[in-house]
């Protein structure tokens, strides 16, 4: 998995690629946590992530939770049909706030 | 910190008799494992997708219970299925919930007390000490029941467990549960092991019904 960062229309945006699992929960739990605490608007860029285990969901709820916290914006762009599927079982389409791609995501906070 | 298999036994001890709740053992032995299975998941010892659970790492966690737990499941492949670790965990149930009852004596929260039944079987109490640590597990589960907050991993755990053995009456009246209802179910369905222990649940009461004259 990679985790590569750029800035766009004055959000952060993380865009995550590969697959999200318990064998790299622990680095993107502190890549995330650190974004999370300088940048008051965040995107995650899901487009090229093709797996989320339980692992990965963990550290997105720790992302959320954190973001809410600091009243902070944590959106979602790109999900893939599998990621989306986990999302939909597990729930967690109620928690964030998602779009279809970045541009839609950056476009949300005009 | 105590383990989700801890926090399950104090929801379901009964502080006037020293006892936990009249479980069906099945059902008891099946949350025990769920409990077991998503606190090894919390310390990536194990982790899980829709379909399968994989182990990770099989060093040793440093609780009795819990390296128990792991290896008891080591017999089966690297990459198996949620459902297959939770039955060979459920047969140990007993001893998990031994195990988790030591750990609680242990740590100060329960003492042990021995006494007779009818003056002639042999039977065991469990009163709380000072019943501070299951006020708290129950402050932290009514806390998110009652908020728009999203959940830690941990409270997941423990409400998906409580919600799943009916042990969440134990801490709401029957009329606060019905107004929670869709957020306990909104939470509980977030852990993955906790759905296919509660699926596991499902077919093993539709069995126990099927088992019962007139059932």
């Amino acid at each position: 998995m990679d985790i590569t960062e750029q800035k766009a229309e004055g959000a952060t945006v993380l865009q995550f690629s590969g697959r999200l699992d318990g064998t790299n929960s622990a680095a993107a739990d502190t890549k995330l946590a650190d974004a999370v605490s300088r940048s008051p608007t965040l995107v995650l860029d899901l487009t090229a992530l093709d797996y989320i285990s339980s692992a990965g969901l963990r550290v997105l709820l720790k992302a959320a939770k954190q973001a809410q916290t600091a009243k902070q914006k944590l959106l979602l762009a790109g999900l893939q049909p599998s990621v989306k599927q986990v999302f939909e079982i597990s729930g967690f389409s109620t928690l964030f706030a998602t779009f279809p791609n970045r541009d839609a995501a950056l476009a949300s906070l005009k | 910190m105590l383990t989700c298999a801890e926090e399950l036994l104090l929801l379901a001890h009964d502080e006037k008799s020293g006892q936990f709740a009249n479980l069906q053992d099945l059902l008891m032995n099946t949350a025990l494992a769920g409990a077991v299975l998503m606190d090894l998941a919390l310390l990536d010892r194990v982790d899980t997708d829709v379909s399968s659970l994989v182990v990770l790492d099989r060093k040793p966690t440093g609780e009795k219970l819990l390296d128990f737990a792991l290896n008891s499941i080591a017999t089966l492949p690297a990459k198996t299925t949620t459902i297959d670790a939770l039955d060979v965990l459920r047969k140990q149930g007993n001893e998990i919930e031994r195990l988790a009852i030591a750990q609680l004596i242990g740590r100060g929260i329960l003492k042990e007390e021995e006494g007779r039944f009818l003056w002639v079987f042999e039977s065991h109490r469990y009163p709380l000490i000072d019943g501070k640590e299951l006020q708290e597990v129950k402050r932290r589960i009514a806390s998110l029941l009652l908020s728009d907050e999203i959940p830690d991993p941990r409270d997941i755990v423990i409400i998906a467990l409580a919600q799943s053995c009916g042990l969440l009456r134990r801490v709401f009246s029957d009329s606060e549960l019905r107004s929670m209802q869709k957020r306990i179910d909104q939470i509980a369905k977030m852990d993955l092991i906790g759905q296919a222990m509660t699926d596991m649940m499902i077919e093993l009461n539709a069995a126990l019904t099927k088992l019962l004259p007139y059932g």
